[in-house]
């Protein structure tokens, strides 16, 4: 019998299956002290783990969690003891106790650190933690991951149990009294994600007593059919006395009113005790299982927001390369900025998933997919559509994807089926068929259909469910074919009602070569989603087509009492979140087009990128840069430095004049003229510094005098700055640290810049700086501010 | 749950080294920030009391933890008290997450956000506080001192954030090179005692940073 089967035969053998509880607790009771290793007591004195073992056992125990919580790399630094020798010592220690009563589960609890973006370790490198722990452990009967905040983590974890061993896995989460995670993290989202990266059962532990993760329990079995798992603390603790709230008897007694919710799996977690366990299996001697009912739904998910298919969802589609010359240039530059910007656009546009694509020939598109997803992921909620023709950036992209995303795409041919549908099923993803095979194009609706039933037909006999499979129609230009475009039509209703799939489909090539193409554009998508589309792949900042899907859910009834339409046509904040504060603006009406200096000093950025626009019909760009831009910049930031001007209103018309140059760059482009460089500056937060606020301030000012910056972000090794510096031979470099522990490692960089001879200048700043310190390490100029760092800029390219 | 509705701007303007009446875009650009900042932090707090066991040359034993409080201000900061208060607080990861998304479209609204949420920091430790000082009416308690005054070492921030386990309770990590996150977090120490305690702040002689510090070189004081 395998390990997965043993733990489904526990499962059906049995109403409830009954885990341990609190370990830490027992420990602590016998005298540990905070701050001291509990795991490593599985070598100092395995007795003591072996009693508290038996103690849950002969209470009633059937999977007993090893004392492995906290057995990782970052955790046993400095102890002398590794991972492996731990895992095995503890291992050891509950099989014995366990015997044919119990199973020994591997328990993994967070690494103890905060994933990146908002901490500083990978999610590769979180893999590779939990792997070390998985692959320590072949003795184990089952994984346990849990007490996780961060559903990132949680995937990490996950990833490295499936990947490394056979082991059957339950997943729990540690929720707030507001139903997320301190990370954010929701029920669903969470349900969502796990079910589909093929956990065994889900659930939480910790944090709150039963009552309290009632509402929780409840919302989670509406949203997954996989066992639910419960294992509580004893209440909430009194910081004072630093005791849990409830006893063993009440504890087992507000487990009851869960069962209905589904739950399988029950244990205690901080502050229960063998006698909680013992109580509680009492309690429930002689009530049944409820399995929840629920009907499976189309949904994806990162971790704070789940879209849930059941209306149409504009798919936004202006994360792609094709046809877009500045997005090919951000792409062959590394600016990931660009791409950002791309996504809040459509997002503040009313966009409710992003497609990404960045495939172009001369660049690595793995690579650069990778950190696309992590760069957009770290700034919105969006779930993403990952759109590449080829499985090694699709795996890499699903790899690293923080939820559930829709992958763009698959097809009827073998080929495509064989390489495409095995990692949507490994990454619990969703998925976009496309209607075509080795044939082509069937010309016919019968023709796509019957490729939709065969994809349909192909995911399904790999375990990947029936909603997770989106098909798409495929529409064809209307100018070249015009009687084809009734067959797309046709097709996809028959998709959506008779195959009860949800449709997906590209719109605007509808109108290729015709004019008035959004017009064009607009009625067709009415049309498709009057026969049954689902998700629309539209430009979001086009009015019409957003105002379509809004006008569209109005008529249907789908947005109840108009809400979403009105919020979003009269003006009030629903999709202007992003932008809304350009109300603050108040421009003077129809200001000439030689105010820009004004508008510039005055941060007005609208104003700004209009009066470029117009000044560019008339005058060269350098005329513009140099008599107008700069000396606007120039005067605000005189008056910045005599404190006439704050920080804020400096920066404010940084953006502004910020806002004109992506107009004046946009020309350039058009035009096919050069670029405007002053020359090259990089930019760093110091190894081991993640606030880079100020970096980015210079990084905004030196832009508007025209330097190229390349901007190597936050918690930078001194290599890769000197890295940057040789490649691109650069004049100067400029450091940022904000904290005194951090100081050590911008020292560190300055004399691995002077070692190697890099022929550069370095300018230090950052909060704790002082002039005397940036000389004491050897940089060649300290800058307090940002204005400071540009003047010493223009005094090394001059 | 903490509920925060309003932020202490005048707080922020500060920190934005504002002087005197901001100007209005500033405070339109405020409002604007705060609101959507408060739409997205989830504050928290959690603390601990704790004995001391023993006050020597080596530092501040505490009952029960590997914790030692070690410097010579802590030391003065603790005289006469027979415990501590071990205490962190954080908004969470959506504060950092939205001064992120500032930071890619609006540079201006990232240093606002950044400041409000430094101010918001403080205000949930009051809260913290008022609720600790609740929590000992018979007592009397010092001010928060948090690692990095005076020569109270960030280092021990390690031993602190087990002692407290707020990876668990809060949410607040340490990163390799020692600093909180998410971002916007804090902890402190409040000394407990029987007796009457100095309850004022002490000036800018006793920190370490007094050479550094940004309110300073402007001529100002963190405790104006």
């Amino acid at each position: 019998m395998t390990k997965k089967e043993k733990f489904r035969r526990l499962l059906s053998e049995n109403e409830f299956v009954f885990l341990d509880g609190g370990m830490g607790t027992m420990l602590q009771a016998k005298g540990l002290k905070t701050g001291e290793l509990p795991e490593l007591l599985n070598i100092t004195s395995p007795d003591m783990i072996e009693e508290i073992h038996s103690e849950y056992i002969s209470a009633g125990s059937m999977i007993v969690y090893s004392n492995t919580f906290g057995c990782n790399r970052f955790k046993l630094n400095g102890t002398g003891h590794s991972v492996g020798e731990i895992i095995s010592a503890a291992l050891k220690i509950t099989k014995r106790s366990c015997g044919n009563k119990a199973l020994a589960a591997l328990d993994i609890g967070p690494t103890g650190k905060l994933l990146e973006p908002a901490g500083d370790l990978s999610f590769e490198e979180a893999y590779d933690v939990f792997k070390e722990q998985v692959l320590a452990a072949s003795d184990a009967d089952i994984a346990v991951i849990e007490t996780m905040s961060d559903l990132y983590e949680l995937k990490a974890a996950l990833l490295a149990v499936k990947e490394n061993s056979d082991l059957p896995v339950i997943c729990t989460m540690t929720f707030e009294e507001n139903m997320r995670t301190f990370t954010g993290c929701s029920v669903s989202s969470m349900a969502v994600t796990l079910e589909g990266l093929g956990a065994d059962a889900i659930g939480v532990n910790c944090s709150l007593g039963p009552k309290e993760l009632e509402p929780v329990i409840s919302e989670l079995s509406e949203w997954t059919d996989l066992p639910i798992v419960i294992k509580p603390n004893a209440g909430l603790p009194d910081p004072v006395t630093n005791k849990y709230g409830l006893g063993a008897e009440d504890f087992a007694e507000s487990m009851i009113p869960l069962v209905k919710y589904g739950i399988k799996i029950i244990g205690g977690c901080c502050g229960t005790t063998p006698e909680f366990i013992s109580k509680t299996i009492k309690k429930f001697s002689g009530m049944k299982y409820i399995p929840q009912k629920r009907s499976a739904q189309a949904a994806v998910c990162t971790p704070v927001k789940t879209v849930v298919i059941d209306q149409p969802r504009i798919i936004g589609e202006r994360i792609n390369p094709t046809g877009k010359k500045l997005f090919k240039e951000a792409l062959r530059n590394n600016d990931t900025d660009y791409i950002i910007k791309q996504a809040m656009e459509q997002i503040s546009a009313g966009a409710d998933i992003l497609d990404v694509n960045v495939g172009l020939p001369e660049i690595d598109e793995k690579e650069m997919m990778v950190r696309v997803v992590k760069a957009l992921q770290s700034v919105t909620d969006l779930p993403l559509q990952l759109d590449s023709t080829r499985p090694d950036v699709l795996e890499a992209a699903l790899k690293i994807y923080n939820g559930k995303p829709i992958v763009n795409s698959v097809n009827g041919e073998e080929n495509s089926l064989n390489t495409i549908l095995p990692l949507v099923k490994k990454y619990g993803a969703a998925v976009v068929g496309l209607t075509l095979d080795e044939n082509g194009i069937p010309k016919t609706a019968e023709g796509r259909f019957a490729i939709a039933e065969k994809i349909l037909d192909r995911a399904l006999k790999l375990g990947i469910p029936r909603s997770d499979v989106f098909i798409d129609c495929l529409t064809l230009t209307a100018s070249a074919e015009q009687e084809a475009v009734m067959e797309t039509i046709k097709a996809l209703h028959r998709v959506k009602t008779e195959l009860g799939l949800k449709t997906v489909l590209g719109v605007s090539n509808i109108s290729f070569g015709l004019p008035n193409r959004e017009l064009v554009n607009s009625c067709f998508l009415q049309m498709a989603l009057a026969n049954g589309l689902d998700l629309p792949i539209i430009n979001p900042n086009a009015a019409l087509m957003t105002g379509a899907v809004r006008a569209y859910k109005l008529l249907t009834n789908i947005d109840k009492n108009s809400a979403e339409f009105i919020a979003a046509y009269s003006g009030s904040s629903f999709t202007a979140s992003i932008s809304s504060s350009a109300a603050a603006e108040k421009p003077k009406n129809d200001m000439p087009a030689d105010d820009l200096p004004y508008a510039i000093e005055n941060g007005l950025k609208a104003e700004s990128a209009k009066l470029t626009r117009k000044l560019l019909e008339t005058k060269d760009t350098m005329e513009i840069v140099d008599n107008m831009l700069i000396p606007a910049l120039d005067k605000a930031g005189a008056e910045f430095e005599k404190g006439k001007l704050f920080l804020p209103q400096l920066i404010m018309a940084a953006g502004a004049a910020q806002a004109s140059f992506e107009v004046i760059k946009e020309h350039l482009s058009r035009t096919g003229a050069g670029g405007v460089s002053k020359g090259k500056v990089v930019l760093a937060t110091v190894k081991g510094d993640i606030h880079d606020i100020g970096k980015n301030i210079v990084k905004v000012l030196l832009e508007n005098y025209g330097f190229e910056v390349i901007d190597l972000g936050k918690d930078v090794p001194p290599e890769n700055i000197l890295e940057a510096a040789v490649k691109n031979d650069v004049r100067l470099v400029g450091l940022s640290a904000l904290m005194t522990t951090t100081l050590a490692s911008m020292e560190e960089t300055v004399k691995l810049l002077h070692q190697n001879n890099v022929n550069c200048k370095i300018v230090v700043g950052g909060a704790v700086l002082t002039p005397e310190y940036a000389e004491k390490i050897g940089a060649d100029f300290y800058a307090k501010d940002a204005k400071e760092t540009v003047d010493i800029a223009k005094r090394i390219y001059s | 749950m903490i509920n925060l509705k309003k932020i202490d701007r005048e707080e922020a303007f500060r920190y934005m080294g504002i002087k005197g009446e901001p100007p209005q875009a500033v405070i339109s650009e405020a409002e604007y920030c705060e609101k959507l900042l408060l739409e997205c932090i989830s504050p928290k707090f959690h603390w601990i009391t704790a004995g001391i066991s023993d006050h020597s040359e080596n530092g501040i034993f505490l009952s029960g933890h590997k914790l030692i409080l070690k410097g010579n201000d802590i030391a003065g900061h603790l005289k006469g008290c027979s415990g501590v208060i071990l205490l962190c607080a954080t908004l969470g990861a959506g504060a950092d997450k939205l001064i992120r998304k500032f930071q890619s479209e609006d540079m201006a609204k990232a240093l606002i956000a950044d400041s409000l949420a430094s101010a918001a920091a403080e205000q949930v430790c009051d809260i913290a506080e008022d609720e600790i000082r609740r929590r000992f009416p018979d007592k009397f308690l010092t001010w928060r001192f948090s690692p990095g005054y005076g020569d109270f070492p960030l280092e021990c921030q390690k031993d602190m954030l087990a002692a407290l386990d707020a990876s668990r309770r809060a949410g607040i990590f340490l990163t390799d090179g020692g600093l909180l996150t998410p971002t916007k977090s804090v902890t402190a120490v409040i000394g407990v005692s029987e007796e009457p305690v100095n309850r004022s702040r002490k000036g800018c002689s006793g920190c370490n940073i007094r050479d550094k510090c940004n309110f300073r070189k402007t001529g100002g004081h963190c405790n104006d």
